[in-house]
């Protein structure tokens, strides 16, 4: 027979019964018949800092991380719950028998306590009413635990319900013990233990027992306890505030705030008479009157004080201090001058006649104005032994009115708030419940509910509108180790679940849209599937079962609708969801038991798919409360996971393997973060066995050197030594006979020298030969590291775009191994290599040993089958490179800049110098003006763009950067230079980087020098190609003037595509065409120019096939 | 013994270097934050790694909320542990709220700081009336309720604001150590740095400072990298970090490596 709450609530003392009340809300919410210990267990768990979860957090096992055991047990005590039997809806649902025998035996030991017999005693005196023993909140609390149900449920979490009745019997004596082994002192950072006790079992808020700014009030007190330099001059904007706020609290006797040496210390604020007399305000007589009176009583109040002392409170410094805005006429200046220092020397005088008695205090706002305090009056610091006193915190209005409704928080923190009530009247006064975070709660709820109506197998809901239909008696933890079961479950109760989900989802959608933001419908599975992470191998049945909830509530958020329409289908469609929901679990957590969990799901669901197609659109609707993107996402998912499943289960097991780095799904949102993972993974799965083919296919047929070499030759003709050697070693590499090692390992080329586009192409021409594919290149450019984008022309191979968007916050080392890890067996470039950073270079070094390169994770990835060629275009004897670099006219710079501007053409009259220079015989001439000036216009920008920074105030190594810049942009000598000024200006970092690039050449395969490529001979071939067209197409009367800039564009072209035929086939075509058009246009009469001219900014909008030139030529 | 601090703020010296280096993360993450910048320094410096108290990765038991009301107390701290280290004199980089706890460390003991890096650091967060330091009051508690309303959604808004670039993995990296803060802690110490104001104290370093700024940051407008420059006590440098957000070293940390080493070597 169940007792009525009234009659069980008159036994306890009042926080008890708070207690209880708090249990029977949580039975009233969720329908139970009876309130028991289970409810009294939720409730006290629920609150933030109740004495249970106190002493579980000294009693939990440190085998596990606190917060992870406090979920467990949350979660097992949700689970128990979720198990009792549920009844129509009571006002108070009656204290069980259990309970009642709980609270009748805690009566019983409180009275033979002798600890509390005292306590007792006192109740009974403050309590008129004493004729039974009130029970306390500790005792009640300790024969709850006794209760067998209790101890079970902590039992799952981990807990022995014995060292938690231990740790409640014994409180914590000092703090400290709690948190450090009690052998060692207190920890420093605790030190400030004044009032810990207080508030440590009552309310225990973490606000109650203070206030804020109270630090400021004591740092101010430590300063006044010091032997010398005794007198604090507060300084900070917030200085006043905090001031104020500390005499209030010494006038009013607040503990705390003074050290132990100073008592009943008095304050006198004198600041307002100070101003008023410097400033001369409200007559000069009465000022002065009052002024002297003041200083009187201060004197007064120091013969007659009986405590410590009195503290003088002078104000702010300002008032001391001449100030500079309000500028008053001279002789008042003098007048107020004369008044502080009359104030001053006041003040020192007092302080000597009362040194151990009297403390000054004082504020100011910023350091300065106590400096120009220093400059007039000079002794003053010393005289007053003023001590400065940094105060950086504001105490405003806000922070006083701040109420850390933690309940709030805990809603959308604790996983399963959910499982809880928030505590209806809750007993701290400070705390308002907002219904913002009660809505979300509701919204959790729903998935809750969601969830336990596709488990059809948990019998009781948290809602009472929708549970009254559901059979009670079915115990899931038993019926859930059989996965099949639940299906058939399903089944039977399909029509009516359905119905369910469908007008619950509604429901809570519309709650939802009205008071929050679509993406937190999605919440709470993704917060659920975040926290399963369970450490207790005993909790193993309960946590299962609830991974099941959560991947079951996950998706049919969005998919609920559809799940409604669907008929025949939607079972499997429930399987396919929970085991969406399941590998995400997977993926997200690295815990072996719900590998294992996860994939016995997978091999329990596949069968029924095998025998069923499965032909399912799972285009969502779209009117779901879910992001845009989402929809096409989860599709890929599904989708995606039918395919693996038709696949076999190593696959899945790989691709769970391939998926589990939890912290990269945390905090994203995990379905189209999981969709777009589980694609590239399967992308990773199929490129390695595309890889292997390839493997296999390059083994039996082994390409000799020559085949090899002419492949390389028809990619870049002029180095033919380099290629010489470079298809000597790859051949050799290839054929398994290097350097005595076994086949698949890796090759690594330095190629070192000019020519930036030769080496590209090389590497390129490798990937195409070697792997059977350009695109299996990895191309890093380590300079881009350094937070300077080389700005290059726009005249780049297809594979070498500028990595630095690729790299994206990650480090090249990372990115490297990133691309490696998605196609093994490439050609990794390395551009730049004396530029590498400690990191690359490490991870190189490291490489080349020992066939694994490890990413700044620590993760190692095999480096076999894959060829590395690092650029540099210092080489290790500079002389050779030097002499055989002659810079002309075309420097491999300058064609480096190059852009793809459109070109024009326009006709002028020829002027006399033309003319003149007709009269030479040459029927092409190159104009220079503009291209001889290029180097000093980049070198103009450069310095400007300096200026400005400066003008800014913001660089302060101008030059440095400047230098940095400048090695981008000038020939190569200069970069030479600069990089020397650089060595020195890093100093020992650089001489390191440059043993190691020492280093790691010796280390290397082979090194491969190569020659500068020719880009006069160039140019004059373009030329010599041009004047045949010329006369061709216009006559040889015609002069035509070409801007060295488009020479420059030309010969890039050619560089860039590597056969001199293309650009000459540009001529005759294109070029010859634009000529041909502008005579026929323009009527060409034996003086006019043809003057062939770039133009500037506009990008050419078609390229001719083959080259990097535009497809035509306008016509002016 | 006296190595409890040590112990629960995660204290961990590295590298091999004769002088001590140390690195503390600001709000919202923790000593991990430092780990792509790490290795840059390892070989030449003895690094101090340590978690603020408010770091999620500090049992949540050792925020004392009457003790940490103030930065003071975050500043007792790190002396605590320089001091319990045995270290006489170090260089000292701090990330945001980091930044602040150095400069008032090295107001109170000057003679421990060879020299103050500060990334990402204001003095006061709230504009003033000839100040502008970013937020406005109202916006403030504006950030302060929706933290309370519902925590994770607000890391998930604003972990990719902070990171400012688009580097979805320094975004991960952030909203994984914020969301790891309790979000009571978490509130406090947002409050506790709002309500901070340094802008008075400024004068008082004597250290030379090198503040580090990048291009664009939520939290920090471009103005008060000059406010400090110009207020701060000791001989003060500005780099500007081309790179964007508040985190730079999550999400640009070669180029604020080579940032540091420059201005170490100074």
């Amino acid at each position: 027979m169940p007792t009525p709450v009234s009659v069980a609530r008159q036994c306890l003392t009042e926080e008890a019964a708070r207690a209880l009340d708090d249990a029977v809300a949580v039975a009233r919410r969720r329908n139970h018949a009876q309130t028991n210990s289970l409810h009294a267990i939720s409730a006290l768990l629920s609150l933030p800092s109740s004495p249970l979860r106190e002493a579980c957090t000294r009693a939990r096992s440190s085998a596990y991380s606190p917060r992870l055991q406090f979920k467990a047990l949350e979660l097992s005590v949700g689970v128990s719950l979720d198990r009792l039997p549920c009844s129509k809806n009571l006002d108070e649902p009656p204290v069980s028998n259990s309970l009642m025998a709980a609270i009748k035996r805690s009566q019983a030991n409180q009275k033979r306590s002798p600890d509390s017999f005292h306590l007792h005693q006192i109740h009974s005196s403050q309590q008129t009413t004493a004729s039974a023993v009130k029970v306390e909140l500790k005792h009640f609390l300790l024969s709850i635990l006794d209760d067998p149900i209790v101890s079970r449920v902590f039992g799952e979490a981990g807990f022995r319900s014995y060292d938690i009745k231990l740790a409640i019997v014994h409180p914590p004596a000092p703090q400290a013990s709690r948190l450090f082994k009690s052998s060692c002192p207190p920890p420093v950072f605790l030190c400030n233990l004044m009032d810990s006790e207080q508030g440590r079992w009552g309310s225990g808020f973490p606000f109650a027992g203070s206030e804020d700014g109270d630090d400021n009030c004591r740092r101010i007190g430590e300063v006044l306890a010091r032997k010398s330099g005794r007198n604090p001059l507060i300084i900070g904007v917030c200085s006043k505030g905090a001031v104020e706020r500390f005499l209030d609290g010494v006038n009013s006797g607040k503990q705390g705030i003074l050290p132990a040496g100073l008592v009943r210390l008095s304050s006198i604020p004198i600041e307002s008479e100070i101003s008023e007399f410097v400033s001369g305000e409200g007559g000069k007589g009465m000022a002065e009157a009052k002024m002297a009176q003041k200083f009187n009583e201060v004197g007064d109040a120091l013969d007659r004080c009986s405590g410590s002392g009195v503290i003088v409170y002078f104000g702010q410094l300002t008032a001391l201090i001449h100030d500079d805005s309000s500028s008053p006429p001279p002789p008042l200046q003098q007048e107020q001058e004369a008044a502080a220092g009359y104030v001053v020397s006041e003040l020192t005088e007092l302080l000597k006649a009362h040194r151990q008695k009297l403390w000054l205090i004082g504020t100011a706002d910023d350091y300065e104005t106590f400096l120009k305090f220093v400059s007039r009056f000079p002794a003053a610091e010393k005289d007053w032994g003023l001590h400065l006193l940094p105060i950086t915190y504001r105490s405003s209005a806000s922070m006083q009115g701040f109420s850390p409704t933690k309940t709030s928080l805990m809603g959308s923190f604790v996983p399963f708030g959910g499982f809880f009530p928030t505590p209806s009247d809750f007993a701290n006064p400070v705390s308002s419940p907002c219904s913002a975070s009660r809505c979300d709660l509701c919204n959790k709820k729903c998935a809750e509910e969601v969830a336990a109506l596709m488990r059809a197998g948990s019998s009781t809901s948290v809602y009472d509108q929708y549970s009254t239909n559901f059979p009670c008696s079915l115990q899931i933890a038993e019926a859930d180790a059989n996965k099949r079961m639940n299906v058939l479950m399903t089944k039977d109760d399909r029509t009516t679940l359905n119905a369910k989900i469908l007008e619950l989802q509604k429901k809570w959608n519309n709650v939802c849209h009205r008071l929050h933001k679509p993406q937190s419908v999605q919440q709470p599975g993704n917060q659920q599937a975040r926290s399963q992470v369970v450490a207790s191998d005993s909790f193993r049945l309960v946590a299962d079962e609830r991974e099941r909830s959560s991947s079951g509530s996950f998706l049919p958020e969005n998919r609920c609708l559809q799940l409604g329409a669907s008929t025949a289908n939607d079972l499997h469609m429930i399987s396919l969801m929970e085991q969406d929901g399941g590998s995400q679990l997977a993926s997200q957590v690295e815990h072996p038991y719900m590998q294992k969990a996860c994939n016995t799901q997978h091999s329990g669901i596949q069968s029924p798919w095998s025998s069923q197609k499965l032909s399912t659109d799972y285009r969502l609707p779209a009117d779901l409360a879910s992001p845009p993107s989402t929809p096409s996402v989860t599709t890929d998912l599904g989708l995606g996971m039918i395919n693996m499943s038709s696949g076999g289960t190593l696959e899945n097991r790989r691709l769970q393997g391939n998926m589990g780095c939890p912290q990269q799904l945390l905090g994203s949102n995990s379905s189209s973060e999981l969709g777009a993972r589980l694609k590239t993974s399967l992308e990773v799965a199929q490129q390695s066995s595309l890889s292997r083919y390839n493997h296999l296919e390059m083994q039996p047929n082994p390409h000799d050197f020559k085949t090899l070499l002419t492949a390389l030759q028809k990619k870049v003709g002029w180095q033919d030594e380099a290629l010489c050697i470079i298809g000597e070693v790859v051949s050799r590499y290839r054929s398994g006979s290097f350097r005595g090692s076994r086949f698949g390992r890796d090759l690594w080329l330095i190629f070192l020298g000019p020519d930036r586009v030769g080496k590209r192409r090389i590497a390129s021409a490798l990937a195409e030969i070697i792997f059977n594919d350009r695109k299996r290149l990895i191309y890093a450019d380590l300079r881009s590291q350094e937070g300077i984008s080389p700005t290059y022309s726009t005249f780049e191979l297809q594979e070498f775009q500028a990595c630095e968007m690729k790299l994206r916050g990650r480090t090249i080392i990372d990115f490297i191994a990133d691309e490696l890890r998605q196609k093994p067996h490439s050609v990794v470039y390395l551009e730049n290599i004396d530029r590498a950073d400690v990191l690359v270079q490490n991870s190189l070094s490291q490489a080349i040993r020992t066939g694994k390169l490890k990413d700044t994770y620590g993760r190692e990835i095999s480096t076999s089958n894959t060829i590395f060629v690092a650029t540099s275009t210092v080489t290790v004897d500079k002389e050779v490179f030097a002499s055989d670099m002659k810079p002309g006219n075309y420097s491999e710079e300058r064609v480096l800049r190059a852009s793809r501007w459109q070109m024009q053409i326009s006709v002028e009259c020829a002027t006399e110098s033309a003319s003149a220079r007709r009269s030479g015989g040459l029927a092409v001439v190159v104009t220079s003006e503009k291209a001889a000036s290029a180097i000093k216009r980049k070198r103009r920008d450069i310095s400007d763009s300096c200026e400005q920074d400066r003008a800014m105030g913001i660089w302060k190594q101008g030059d440095k950067m400047q230098k940095s810049f400048l090695d981008l942009n000038l020939p190569v000598e200069d970069v030479e230079e600069d990089l020397e000024d650089g060595d020195s200006e890093a100093g020992p970092d650089a001489e390191e980087s440059e043993v190691w690039l020492r280093d790691f050449l010796e280390q290397v395969d082979e090194k491969v020098v190569f020659k500068p490529y020719n880009f006069n001979e160039a140019a004059e071939r373009v030329l010599e190609e041009m004047k045949l067209n010329m006369q061709s197409a216009v006559g040889p009367e015609v002069l035509m003037e070409i801007d060295d800039e488009v020479i420059v564009q030309i010969v890039a072209a050619g560089w860039l595509c590597g056969e001199e035929e293309a650009i000459k086939e540009w001529i005759r075509g294109v070029l010859r065409g634009g000529c041909v058009e502008a005579c026929r246009r323009y009527k060409l009469a034996a003086h006019s120019i043809l003057k062939l001219t770039a133009c500037e900014g506009v990008v050419a909008e078609k390229q001719a096939p083959g080259v990097c030139l535009p497809a035509s030529i306008k016509v002016k | 013994m006296g190595n409890n601090i040590l112990d629960a703020l995660h204290v961990q010296v590295v590298g091999s270097g004769q002088r001590f280096l140390v690195f503390a993360h600001g709000f919202g993450t923790d000593q991990s934050a430092w780990q792509r910048i790490l290795p840059f320094f390892v070989p030449h410096y003895r690094v101090v790694l340590y978690d603020l108290v408010c770091a999620g990765s500090v049992n949540p038991d050792h925020f004392d909320y009457r003790r940490y009301t103030t930065l003071d107390a975050y500043v007792d701290d790190l002396l605590t542990i320089l001091d319990e280290l045995g270290i006489e004199r170090c260089a000292y980089v701090g990330h945001s709220v980091s930044a602040m706890i150095g400069i008032l460390a090295a107001i109170r003991r000057p003679e421990l700081f060879t020299k103050l890096i500060l990334i990402g650091a204001s003095p006061r967060f709230l504009n003033d009336r000839d100040y502008h330091g970013g937020f406005e009051q109202e916006e403030i508690e504006k950030v302060f309720s929706a933290m309370e309303a519902n925590y994770e959604a607000w890391v998930k808004g604003y972990a990719p604001l902070a990171v400012g670039a688009d580097v979805p993995a320094a975004v991960r990296e952030f909203s994984r150590t914020l969301f790891n803060m309790r979000p009571d802690i978490s509130l406090f110490v947002c409050r506790t740095v709002f309500n901070s104001d340094l802008r008075g104290v400024l004068g008082l370093v004597r250290v030379p400072c090198c503040v580090i700024q990048t291009a664009k940051d939520v939290s920090v407008p471009a103005s008060v990298a000059a406010y400090l420059k110009s207020h701060l006590g000791g001989m003060t440098t500005v780099e500007m970090l081309n790179t964007e957000g508040h985190l730079p070293h999550l999400s640009a940390p070669s180029p604020l490596a080579r940032v540091l080493q420059r201005a170490l070597s100074r």
